[in-house]
């Protein structure tokens, strides 16, 4: 009985904390920014945060406030250099940026423990904290989209052009999503090193940088439940087929696939998608 | 020592080349990034494998073997995720994502049928012999990828430049509307794209799988992030680009290993594509056509 509930307990915590970071994603993908340096600013504010904890003995919650604000500060200095970059070319210099965090993470071994990571993280990370975080930061995304600012995203994104000639300044106005994107995936870092009680260079390369960016594309970009059921999904999905490591692989990227192909709206456009079936 | 390193260098930046034109062909022609790419080579390599061991086949016929059935996954590729996302009029990321989904099916497929562990060709005249050049010695595996790899880079250079399929692929490349005007069937022309683009990852795959003697489902992975590495040093869609970025890549990572030491090797790629970034976007290697970002 108890077994089972921590299984539980694990899973709920993933789905929150996973879900906090596609909220990362979830609003550059608003501005039609494509970022992989989710796993590069996390891999900041993890390091930082057990650094922090662990050798200073400071307590958690300044220890990830500086998580947040050193991860912003990387995501303000890389968005100032990058952001001018269009489609593929910002992908790229992203993905390149979280590649280069995790190599010199993998190889900075007094501080990082090197490939085999560090082990015996203090798990200070708990349910409610994880709950209450993304609430406030689902709170803070839909109060920004309810206001003058959101307006103008969505005028970004649909044509970025005519915004510039409006007299805005799309670029000042990415930089400052592109930094709080970063401000959350430095928090979840921190979250996720205190969570798991143990971190490796590993956790946070390419593949953290996509599942992450694909939760948001899974559940829908243009819905504030999509971030979190795209990454509930993924996050319950291989836990239902543990039976079978390679059937996992193969369900997941054909639930993808399908929404991609099927359903442009995500996840959440399934319900209206049917009703209108039905009503048809 | 110089002259065994350079061979090094080059042989590994030869199937880099041939891997990343592959992938540039596809984005100069269709302006679309196939992430499913690094699974096709992975692919290439199992069928590889399998027509040397089960058919005892001689290898230049596992090559080729490999490189149509990747080139068949690369038809694949188009049929089943770009052509709907590109007739829907869907976000660019939809077509990185929907490739993404594709390698993952793939990737577990390969687990599925050819498990998970580590497997490697099987010995043969090729593997242990080596001759001597100049004081070193040289892998004659080594000299043999090279061959192919320039052997892979010729085809489509001749295909390109002098049949009609390569001056339809080329048209595409320059403007869809454009081919279409003149009356190209612009749908074959991308599934035949597709084709070529699958068949160099797969040949690339037996060559670098040979060369390394590991083939694992896994081992896509990191080929992909190589051949993004390449992409933007010769610049997206730029095929020379990609054939010279190539080799330069193989020689700068062999190059590193001596001078960072092996656990750098793979930042100083990344450094690079950073810095190109942000001073040469389109590449080294850039014309006065590619201006696209």
């Amino acid at each position: 009985m108890t077994d089972l509930f921590y299984a539980y307990h694990n899973v709920i915590d993933l789905c929150l904390l996973n879900s906090m970071l596609a909220f990362g994603c979830f609003i550059l993908l608003g501005v039609n920014l494509f970022s992989l340096a989710t796993g590069g600013l996390m891999a900041i504010g993890a390091y930082l945060s057990i650094w922090l904890t662990m050798q200073q003995g400071w307590s958690f919650a300044p220890a990830l406030t500086a998580a947040l604000v050193a991860a912003s500060l990387a995501a303000f200095g890389l968005g100032s250099l990058v952001l001018r970059l269009r489609g593929d070319y910002f992908t790229m210099a992203t993905l390149a940026f979280t590649e280069v965090v995790r190599i010199i993470a993998l190889n900075w071994d007094s501080v990082t423990g090197g490939a085999l990571g560090v082990f015996g993280i203090p798990q200070l990370t708990e349910t409610w904290q994880l709950a209450g975080l993304l609430a406030l930061v689902i709170y803070l995304i839909w109060a920004v989209r309810h206001s003058a600012v959101g307006e103008r995203m969505r005028a970004i994104a649909a044509d970025e052009l005519a915004v510039s000639t409006a007299g805005h300044d799309v670029a000042r106005f990415k930089l400052a999503l592109f930094t709080a994107s970063g401000a959350i995936a430095g928090l979840g870092g921190g979250l996720a090193a205190h969570l798991n009680m143990f971190i490796a260079p590993g956790d946070f390369g390419f593949l953290r940088s996509v599942d992450t960016v694909i939760a948001p594309v899974l559940g829908g970009v243009w819905n504030l439940a999509g971030p979190v059921i795209g990454a509930s999904v993924l996050v319950v999905l291989p836990e239902a087929l543990r039976f079978s490591a390679q059937m996992r692989e193969i369900l997941i990227g054909v639930t993808m696939l399908a929404v991609v192909l099927f359903l442009p709206a995500g996840l959440v456009g399934l319900p209206k998608l049917s009703r209108r079936r039905a009503a048809s | 020592m110089l002259v065994q390193q350079l061979v090094n260098g080059v042989s590994l930046g030869a199937i880099y080349a041939v891997f990343a034109i592959g992938f540039t062909l596809v984005f100069g022609v269709m302006n679309v990034l196939n992430l499913s790419q690094g699974a096709v080579f992975m692919w290439g390599a199992y069928v590889g494998l399998e027509v040397v061991r089960t058919l005892a086949l001689p290898l230049p016929l596992a090559i080729l073997a490999a490189a149509t059935a990747a080139g068949l996954l690369g038809v694949l590729s188009e049929v089943l995720v770009f052509r709907p996302l590109q007739r829907r009029g869907a976000h660019r990321w939809m077509g990185m994502v929907g490739g993404l989904a594709l390698a993952r099916i793939l990737i577990g497929l390969a687990q599925e049928i050819f498990g998970t562990q580590v497997v490697r060709y099987p010995d043969n005249a090729l593997a242990g012999a080596a001759l001597e050049l100049l004081g070193a010695r040289l892998q004659l595996l080594q000299i043999v990828a090279i061959g192919a790899a320039l052997l892979m880079v010729i085809a489509l250079a001749a295909l390109l430049r002098y049949t009609n399929v390569g001056r339809a692929i080329r048209t595409v490349a320059f403007s869809e509307n454009v081919a279409r005007l003149v009356g190209v069937p612009v749908d074959r022309i991308r599934l035949m794209t597709f084709f070529v683009s699958g068949a160099l990852a797969g040949g690339a795959g037996v060559l670098w799988s040979l060369l390394f003697q590991s083939v694992s489902p896994f081992m896509g992975d990191g080929i992909l992030l190589k051949g993004l590495t390449v992409l933007i040093l010769g610049g997206l869609g730029n095929i020379v680009g990609a054939l010279v970025g190539g080799v330069l890549l193989g020689l700068v990572e062999v190059a590193s290993v001596v001078v960072v030491g092996s656990g750098y090797r793979d930042a100083v790629g990344f450094g690079i594509v950073l810095l190109i970034l942000l001073t040469r976007p389109t590449g080294l290697f850039a014309t006065r056509e590619t201006t696209r970002a």
